[in-house]
């Protein structure tokens, strides 16, 4: 028996289909976040270009080269696992998680400096939006360190192979999805007026 | 990707605003997010409709950011 294959044919998506819906629906409540926040500036552009510029952009830019970093790494480990090397997908693993710490901890430090001013999310429109799109953020950077470690887990245990990694790409896509969504957040909060 | 990234701080460092420097910065993070969505997200070559949902949303964010901003300027 012979079977034809289409070179036309389109590749299935990387990792599992329920990831992806996932990732959908994250990206559909940033998207709706991110219009609420263009809207609500319309109603007071002063405001919001004046807070804009309590902001540390130099924290925020280096956070977007730790996310892209980061990516980077796990783009490396599921190199790695396609080549059937899962110490060196596993090492890339942590340090992908590695990148999610120096970005939490970057993050923490803005927070801090906000909070010990006083700033919380009553203060104004601006810092509200500030505070929750960012903190929102991070929450999904969290969690996608927990699925990085889940990975690095289930990997140690023999898990994944070069014929078997669907695990690694649905981690992978989510934390790809994270740096995505940090791609459009930082320009939009923290530069544009 | 990092020099896009140091493109962007740099427009906000230098204080550039308006409709030329919003549509700018719109369109890097525009082209930082299709090289994240086709290279590392790996979606190139998938279906249309996967390509279709992601480039859209990309899109689409974009553009009613860029809307929102231009007609303040």
């Amino acid at each position: 028996m012979t079977t034809t294959t289409f070179e036309n044919e389109p590749k299935l998506l990387p990792g599992d289909l329920a990831i992806w819906f996932f990732i959908f629906m994250e990206l559909l409540v940033f998207a709706i976040f991110f219009i609420i926040y263009s809207i609500k500036r319309i109603q007071n552009v002063e405001l919001f270009n004046e807070y804009q510029l309590t902001l540390n952009s130099e924290i925020g830019a280096l956070n977007t080269i730790v996310l892209i970093t980061s990516s980077y790494f796990v783009i490396r480990a599921v190199h790695a696992i396609k080549l059937d090397d899962v110490k060196a997908c596993i090492k890339w693993h942590y340090f992908a998680i590695g990148g999610g710490f120096v970005f939490l901890i970057l993050k923490s430090t803005e927070y801090y400096s906000k909070f010990s001013q006083g700033i919380n999310l009553d203060t104004n429109d601006f810092y509200f939006f500030y505070l929750s799109l960012t903190m929102f953020h991070s929450l999904h950077v969290i969690l996608g360190m927990i699925i990085l470690f889940a990975v690095i887990f289930k990997a140690k245990r023999g898990t994944y192979s070069a014929k078997n990694h669907v695990g690694i790409e649905s981690g992978a896509s989510y934390w790809h999805m994270v740096d995505l969504v940090w791609i459009i957040l930082f320009p939009l909060v923290y530069i544009i007026r | 990707m990092l020099l896009l990234t140091v493109s962007t701080y740099a427009v906000g460092k230098l204080g550039y605003g308006g409709t030329t420097a919003v549509l700018l910065l719109l369109l890097t993070a525009v082209i930082k997010g299709i090289f994240i969505i086709r290279d590392f997200m790996e979606l190139k070559g998938v279906s249309l409709l996967w390509r279709i949902i992601m480039y859209g949303w990309l899109w689409t964010v974009c553009i009613v950011i860029a809307v929102s901003y231009i007609v303040t300027v």
